[in-house]
């Protein structure tokens, strides 16, 4: 039966609309996971000579013994945040005649298949066989190792527990929440150390193996703790929305811009209201704290400003890229109804115009808070704001009319590659180059500031010439309708 | 005549799915288009709303080519399934959002739906809920009535009845029976041979999106029908 699943999941993978997208995603993912082994390899081969350089006057053991612990904090964590639920892919088989522990046996052994369980295999067990097995005995080494595996399958489960508990019970997240912030506090103020905790486990390991018992049993125990959970919460239920009463919004600011401005409202309520795009665009407000790591001071009394135009433009321009990258894609889910209905395709896309200007307009508001870095900064914010709505949102908007891919709201935006082309990928290119091509022979002719001043007056002229540009995507948007339309209707 | 459909074709991997030579809807006509799955039914009412390129041939919409012009938006109304719905909203807002389609003010928006109390059954306003929240059959109420409230001189409805509590398929019969007029033409598809014998006048039968049967309706239509499918 679970072969059967799995060959389900699988031709479910091949057969899927967005094909091209996913295995690219899937490629890149690989690539990081062989990346990241490597990485472990290599630390893990090496773990003597590093912690010998890189505390030379401390003991190897009560190093190595401290970082355990340290490790699966950190691992819980970023588990936390990125590994996925496969909770969804069981609905058709829920009413089946399948018992139900067989579902959850499914689900629970798919949660294995993630690489954050090879990675510490490959850190800690090198160390562990060629020292333990050398101090402490061939025993000792097995617990060891043995102690190692019980971690990972406990935070595995554990942070799957926890995800699972925590979704849509928001008072289990601030708890958690503040809970990690004690906890960060104390080991800060050093009152409190995991380090010190992890050696003395370890130390305890060391000393009287068979104490290792205590964390396979830890094991289990989450194993069952999850497994039970699953079984007793195994309804369609979880996935239905929450129970408080919604209310009808609008914007009276917007209605100033006429039925784009209605269009824009609309699209606003889209962001609010549903996961993806407000995860999308909640990630990109974390964009604003790139300027601490590009601009520095002397790349700005130098005026390199090529050195931090990236910065800048990513920055007032980040939902432009991010959430313009999928424009229609958005709305894939009502396509049909808003091509039926009597929406102007043109009045359709000064909306996205005008909604992806006033996020630059907000996004460059907040950003110029790096004013007081310096005054340069407001100059390449402004040539990048100009550059962003006049260029790089009617270049978005081009490349949107050519990606197909429906994309489903309600799922979350981590490592979620639905909806992402070949399109979105070759988009961002043109966008970032653009300024690049027209600063750099510029400042090198005359100086920086003109570099940026002709990518303002590129965006500048961008902008004066909407109308033509407007004509332009109509027509793009025009030629591929249908095709947009049907790729909608196939939603997987 | 409001609707001439000339040479139309399409199919799908080798599969026809759309074939007619030529077909005209009068204005005024309230058409049953009936047909097991697969006749093209669907297939029919986007490519008439412009949501498919046909293969081959035009469908004229008050002699103007629909592919060509966006016109037509102005003056039909439809709902084809739960991708016309703007699932994220409310419905109030989903009415009020359709309405300023057609210039209809929050206070037209209101009064039109004044006469829907009772075909909502008290389920839908004020509910405190977004439209994907809803039931398959209330969500198919929101769209029903958000395509009659446009006013519409053309109104497409697919499988309305579907999804439908009895209660619900009773009034909708006599509300389209009561809207029937020289400016309104409709085109229903269904399943259920009772109701579409009951409002329509014209029958269509499709066949792998051919026509096999255009009658008007008369006492014996049902029967005819029922034998045509039961063989």
């Amino acid at each position: 039966m679970l072969l059967t699943f799995l060959s389900h999941q699988w031709t479910g993978f091949w057969r899927s609309k967005s094909k091209t997208g996913t295995i690219a995603a899937q490629l890149i993912m690989g690539f990081l996971v062989l990346y990241l082994i490597g990485v472990a390899i290599l630390v893990g081969s090496s773990m003597q000579d590093l912690i010998e350089y890189k505390f030379p006057d401390k003991d190897i053991m009560i190093v190595f013994n401290g970082v355990i612990l340290y490790y699966y904090v950190i691992e819980f964590l970023i588990r936390m945040q990125i590994q996925e639920l496969p909770t969804l892919a069981i609905v058709p088989y829920l009413h089946l005649n399948i018992p139900k522990q067989k579902l959850v046996n499914f689900l629970n052994i798919t949660a294995l298949f993630s690489p954050f369980n090879l990675l510490p295999a490959f850190i800690f067990f090198p160390f562990i066989i060629m020292n333990i097995n050398l101090d402490y005995g061939l025993f000792a080494c097995i617990m060891y190792m043995l102690t190692i595996l019980s971690l990972t399958v406990f935070t595995n489960y554990a942070a799957l527990y926890f995800k699972r508990v925590s979704t849509g019970n928001m008072k289990i997240v601030i708890v958690g929440a503040l809970a990690l912030f004690v906890i960060a506090g104390l080991e800060y103020f050093k009152i409190f150390s995991i380090s010190s905790i992890s050696n003395i486990v370890f130390h305890t390991i060391a000393g009287y193996p068979l104490t290792g018992i205590v964390f396979i049993a830890l094991a289990v125990a989450m194993f069952m703790v999850n497994a039970r959970y699953l079984k007793n919460n195994l309804y369609m239920e979880e996935l239905k929305a929450g129970v408080e009463k919604k209310s009808s919004t609008d914007y009276p600011f917007l209605d100033r811009f006429g039925a784009a401005g209605t269009l824009v409202a609309l699209e606003i309520k889209l962001i609010l209201r549903n996961k993806r795009p407000r995860a999308t665009v909640s990630k990109g407000l974390i964009f604003l704290f790139y300027g601490f790591l590009f601009y520095k001071n002397d790349v700005l009394e130098k005026d390199e400003f090529g050195r931090i135009l990236f910065a800048a433009l990513f920055m007032t321009g980040n939902m432009i890229l991010l959430y313009g990258q999928f424009m229609f894609g958005w709305q894939g889910a009502e396509f049909d109804g808003l091509l039926a209905n009597k929406t102007d395709i043109r009045t359709f896309f000064k909306a996205k115009l005008l909604m992806l200007t006033l996020s630059a307009t907000l996004l460059t508001l907040i950003t110029s808070l790096y004013g007081l870095m310096s005054w340069k900064l407001l100059l390449v914010h402004l040539s990048a704001y100009l550059y962003n709505t006049g260029i790089a949102a009617v270049i978005v908007l081009y490349f949107a009319t050519r990606n197909y891919k429906y994309i489903d709201l309600k799922k979350g935006s981590n490592f979620n590659w639905q909806g992402v082309g070949a399109s979105s990928m070759l988009m961002s290119l043109p966008v970032l180059l653009i300024p690049y091509l027209i600063y750099f022979p510029v400042s090198a002719l005359s100086n920086p500031y003109w570099g940026l001043a002709a990518i303002a007056i590129l965006g500048i002229s961008g902008l004066l010439t909407r109308n033509y540009w407007l004509d332009t995507l109509v027509s793009a948007f025009n030629k591929r309708k249908y095709k947009i339309a049907a790729g909608f209707r196939e939603q997987s | 005549m409001i609707i001439e459909i000339s040479k139309l074709n399409k199919t799908y991997s080798g599969r026809t799915v759309v074939d007619i030579d030529r077909l005209i809807i009068n204005a005024g006509e309230t058409v049953g288009v009936i047909g097991n799955n697969g006749a093209g039914k669907t297939t029919l009412f986007r490519i008439l709303l412009d949501l498919i390129r046909p293969d081959g041939g035009e469908i004229l919409s008050k002699g103007v080519n629909v592919a060509s012009n966006d016109q037509w938006k102005n003056y039909t109304a439809s709902f084809l399934d739960e991708g016309f719905l703007i699932d994220y909203l409310t419905p109030e807002e989903y009415f009020l959002f359709m309405g300023s389609l057609h210039q209809m003010n929050t206070v037209d928006v209101i009064h039109h739906l004044e006469k829907y109390k009772e075909f909502f059954n008290g389920e839908i306003l004020d509910s405190g809920k977004y439209i994907r929240d809803f039931s398959k059959g209330n969500q198919n109420k929101i769209g029903i009535v958000s395509a009659l409230m446009q006013n519409p001189e053309l109104l497409v409805l697919d499988e309305p009845f579907a999804n439908l509590d009895p209660t619900t398929q009773i009034r909708l019969k006599s509300h389209i029976k009561t809207l029937k007029s020289s400016q309104l033409t409709t085109l229903i598809s269904s399943h259920d041979l009772n109701h579409v014998t009951d409002v329509c006048d014209r029958i269509i039968l499709f066949e792998k999106g051919i026509v096999i049967k255009d009658l008007y309706t008369n006492e014996n239509t049902l029967e005819e029908l029922e034998a045509y499918f039961s063989k």
